[in-house]
């Protein structure tokens, strides 16, 4: 049977981004049903019986994340988009955004409903000047069809969506970080607990949602729960846009269902290998924050689940893929240099340990290494992980731990040899 | 951004009985000792009071938790990762564990991280033997570093404020400036900026850390990346000297610590006094403790010659001895009132002298007739929000509690125009300058015909006076002062007088003893027992029961 494409249904009609176009195409539609038949907690419930997982890297179930709410009314709750997606490799909720504006804002008004919130936000990274214009139009759009704003399509529910963009910090895609910059002030991860759900954006209980995740709600609401349990594999339920991006044919973004295959994804969707004499070295399925697998183990299935059991993880499914003529210490010497980059500075070991990656890769890579090194990063990286105030350090810490367990050879390699064997193409 | 995977936990050994607890306490184990903990208190603050220390950087009591510098993690059972004490809630039956291998080795790794890229300038910081970064890496770092590599560099010696220097290579980041300028003064001048390994501290645009308790971002740097500038290259700390005390500066008294070397003081830190100052002062006071080293300093008696009275001895004569000088001062007194009467001599009476001198200048005074007693105040701006006070005297309330008379400015301008028309014929000054404070003109003293002033330093009154006494400057004797709410507090002495200046209740008691005042007053916690017995809100007290923290007075 044919996989029926929902999250990608729209995005190659012409002026998909409208409102229009997505009224014909039967948008809002479940949004009219869910506000004239369901209740807030029914609402719940579906997304719950649904077994949807958060889509921006942590996998957690987005209808348990909800029920974390605390049940007191005492103060506003709200919800945050998070549309900061500044993962290496990640560009599917740009996708979403740009393409689909109104599927995304049909989610965001069904979920913000079934918590009963009535204000969202919708923060949006900073350089998405492009996604930022469309999506403000669509909530533009939205208010003007009674979609947003008091008394949605004639029901008692009101809502509004604010957009907020964000001023270039990858860290202010970490929930907490989110908050804060939201509120105006540096993006710095807080510290856990409170968890958002009870101590949120300006101290009020608080959901934060991936795009992706929040633009699988109308289907739900439309088709309901069971049926999106169908789709996926067991406890990895849906449908899931998969970025592929590095030496493929054709890199993009594409729909299947959780559990396809790696090697399905990588020769079907995107054609192949980009040469053909160069065949596959490595992958990092998750996206450039996991851990790497050597193409001997590339033979995953793409789910939160599968993943995990080979030992990486699904992350924000921003997959890459590194063909035979890829220096994997060139390689983790450019992610390296992103992480550095873009560590918040706060807590000791990411702001210390990312900087500290960057030299010693840099040496290796440019032929100074010393036999010591390989070790070092390793040691490094352990004290690293688990240590820091927010995911980023775990980050950092699993990629140079995996490039060099996987890839001893290559960076003793690099150490020996004086130099890069393949040309330290990628020293800046 | 991944979430990080979560280990099934260990199995949970047989545990230790833990004690019983009240409904507000939580019963826990650290180190595998039994620990009951107020509910809401962090471990470490739970590990601190049975003594156990759990390193850490950005936690500080007086602030907000940061939770960045990862020093203080610690191993809880049932807990997959490592936990901060400095955040972590205790919690019942909770099993807290700081000393395992993983806890030394994630310690040793972040002891490593802080250093990397620190410029381990120790020899030229003024922190150093107080720097926690030293500290810990004695107690807990690995003695060596893996890092080969150059170092990030930051500006060095950068004016952050008008009384505090930044050094941007020092700094880890801890954030505790940045929170004390959030929290306590809420003048936020401070910030993060950049990010990684090149985020550092600095002002906000356009802004300067020169709030009037900037110095406390000093004290509470752990390192040595802000530094108070009077105190830079002044002294190593491990020859000071720290003698607890309080500060003189205004009606606050703020618990402090006078740190002396080589006869000098050279620093003043707030003393934690959750009962007066919390953990912090203010600027002025912390500065205080430059006049009286600084200041034109009256280190001998002077006696100059007065209309109708002895000749003086200043100029071409030796120059007088003390006790001379306390002769001279009593015969001018004398010897106006023989001429005008009693009734035409007066005093004017410190709000800064101890309760000491205070009571000696109370029996002084009676014993030589002088019933005319006025006590100046001194005020400057407002109270602010957080110590300072508009009185800038530490011990108007005890001025008043003695039956000296409360600060007040009505009898000071009254004594004033009465010293100006010749009605006041003899007058002693204690401790005040009413000429460098505008009080009379150097013209209008001309009238008297005894002029005694004691005070610790070449005043303008001390310029006119017939007779001069030197006394001493802050921190070079002790007494008691009572601040703002009432408390008795004790000042200390940190240095020696300065050459022949005595402690002003010594100065007064031979010129009691002139009019015959009986009584030995060896000491001032001598004259202090006097009190207690014969003042009734200071009835049971002592210096043992005043102590460092200071006791409320009765009825205050």
């Amino acid at each position: 049977m044919a996989y029926e494409k929902l999250l990608l249904r729209n995005i190659h009609r012409d002026d998909s981004h409208t409102i229009d176009v997505y009224l014909a195409n039967g948008g809002y539609q479940a949004l009219r049903r869910v506000l004239k038949e369901v209740s807030p907690d029914q609402m719940l419930e579906e997304v719950k019986t649904s077994g949807l997982r958060g889509r921006g890297g942590a996998g957690f179930p987005a209808g348990m994340k909800w029920s974390f709410l605390p049940k007191t009314r005492d103060k506003p709750r709200y919800l945050c988009v998070n549309a900061d997606e500044s993962e290496p490799g990640t560009f599917k909720d740009r996708l979403l955004i740009e393409k689909d504006p109104h599927l995304v804002l049909e989610g965001i008004i069904l979920s913000a409903y079934a918590i009963d919130c009535h204000t969202a936000f919708f923060y949006i990274r900073g350089e998405f000047h492009k996604g930022y214009r469309i999506f403000q139009r669509a909530i533009d759009e939205a208010y003007a069809k009674g979609l947003l704003g008091k008394n949605i399509l004639g029901s008692r529910y009101s809502l509004d969506v604010l957009t907020y963009r964000g001023a270039g910090a990858y860290i202010c895609g970490e929930e907490t970080a989110l908050l804060e910059s939201l509120e105006g002030k540096r993006g710095l991860p807080r510290l856990k607990p409170p968890f958002p759900a009870i101590v949120g954006l300006y101290g009020c209980p608080t959901i934060i949602n991936n795009v992706e995740t929040l633009a699988n709600v109308p289907y739900i609401a439309e088709r309901g729960g069971a049926w999106f349990a169908g789709i996926g594999r067991p406890k990895n339920t849906g449908p899931k846009l998969f970025c592929l991006s590095g030496h493929v044919k054709r890199p993009g973004v594409y729909e299947a269902p959780l559990g396809t295959p790696f090697m399905e994804l990588l020769n079907e969707h995107a054609g192949g290998m980009l040469h053909p004499d160069r065949p596959l070295k490595a992958a990092v399925p998750g996206g450039s924050s996991m851990k790497v697998l050597p193409a001997s183990r590339c033979d995953v299935l793409l789910d939160f689940d599968s993943l995990a059991a080979a030992g990486t993880s699904l992350g924000s499914a921003g997959g890459m893929v590194m063909d035979s003529s890829t220096c994997m210490v060139g390689a983790l010497l450019n992610l390296a240099e992103f992480y550095a980059h873009e560590s918040c500075g706060q807590c000791t070991p990411c702001r210390e340990g990312t900087g500290w990656f960057v030299k010693i890769l840099r040496r290796l890579e440019t032929g100074e290494g010393r036999p010591e090194d390989p070790d070092l990063l390793l040691d490094v990286a352990r004290r690293v992980e688990g240590n820091t105030i927010c995911p980023f350090g775990e980050a950092v810490a699993w990629p140079v731990s995996s490039y060099v367990k996987e890839f001893r050879s290559e960076f003793d390699d690099h150490v020996t040899r004086k130099a890069c064997p393949f040309g330290a193409a990628s020293v800046r | 951004m991944p979430e990080p995977n979560v280990p099934v936990p260990a199995q949970v050994p047989p545990q230790p009985e833990l004690p019983p607890c009240g409904p507000d306490e939580v019963a826990l184990l650290i180190d595998g000792r039994p620990v009951v903990a107020k509910k809401g208190a962090t471990v470490l603050q739970a590990a601190e009071t049975i003594g156990v220390v759990v390193p850490h950087y950005c936690y500080h009591p007086g602030l907000s938790v940061a939770g960045n510098c990862r020093m203080c993690l610690v191993e809880i059972e049932k807990m997959p990762k490592l936990q901060i004490g400095c955040a972590t809630q205790v919690a019942q039956g909770m099993s807290v564990k700081t000393t395992t291998a993983r806890v030394k080795d994630t310690r040793e790794g972040i002891m490593e991280f802080l250093l990397i890229n620190h410029p381990l300038d120790c020899p030229i910081c003024d922190q150093a033997g107080e720097c926690r970064l030293q500290q810990y890496s004695a107690t807990y770092g690995k003695g060596e570093s893996r890092f080969v590599e150059e170092k990030i560099h930051h500006d060095k010696r950068i004016p952050i404020g008008e009384r505090v220097t930044f050094d941007g290579e020092r700094c880890i980041k801890c954030t505790r400036c940045v929170r004390f300028c959030d929290e306590v003064t809420r003048t936020s001048e401070l910030t993060l900026v950049e990010r990684g390994g090149h985020a550092i501290i600095d002002t906000f645009p356009g802004m300067a850390l020169n709030n009037a308790y900037s110095g406390n971002t000093v004290d509470i740097c752990p390192v040595g990346a802000l530094t108070w500038k009077p105190f830079r290259f002044a002294a190593r700390v491990w020859f000071l000297k720290n003698v607890p005390s309080i500060c003189s500066a205004c009606a606050r008294g703020c618990s402090v610590d006078l740190a002396a070397y080589q006869n000098r003081v050279h620093r003043i830190t707030p003393r934690h006094n959750p009962e007066v100052n919390g953990w912090w002062m203010c600027d002025f006071g912390r500065q205080t403790c430059a006049p009286v080293h600084d200041m034109p300093r009256l280190t001998r008696p002077i006696v100059r010659p007065a209309p109708g009275g002895p000749g003086g001895t200043t100029g071409g004569g030796a120059a007088p001895s003390m006790g001379e000088a306390v002769d001279q001062a009593a015969a001018a007194l004398r010897a106006a009132a023989s001429r005008h009467g009693a009734g035409t001599l007066a005093a004017l009476v410190s709000a800064r002298l101890t309760l000491e001198e205070m009571h000696l200048a109370k029996k002084t005074l009676a014993a030589a007739g002088i019933a005319r007693i006025v006590v100046p105040p001194h005020e400057e701006g407002q109270d602010d929000e957080l110590l300072i006070r508009k009185d800038r005297t530490p011990n108007g309330r005890g001025a008043a509690l003695l039956g000296l008379g409360a600060p007040d400015a009505a009898a000071a301008a009254a004594l004033a125009a009465d010293v100006a028309s010749g009605k006041v014929r003899g007058l002693i000054v204690l401790g005040e300058d009413p000429v460098g404070d505008g009080l009379v003109r150097a013209e209008g003293l001309r009238g008297l015909e005894a002029l005694v002033v004691v005070d610790w330093w070449t005043s303008a009154t001390v310029q006119a006076a017939h007779v001069a006494l030197p006394s001493c400057g802050y921190g070079e004797s002790e007494g008691v002062y009572v601040n703002c709410t009432g408390r008795a507090q004790r000042t200390r002495a940190a240095v020696r007088p300065v050459d022949l200046a005595e402690p002003a209740w010594s100065i007064l008691r031979e010129i009691g003893r002139r009019f015959g005042l009986a009584g030995a007053y060896a000491s001032a916690p001598a004259i202090f027992a006097e009190i207690a017995a014969t003042v009734p809100a200071f009835a049971g007290m002592t210096y043992r029961t005043i102590g460092e923290a200071g006791a409320q007075v009765g009825g205050a």
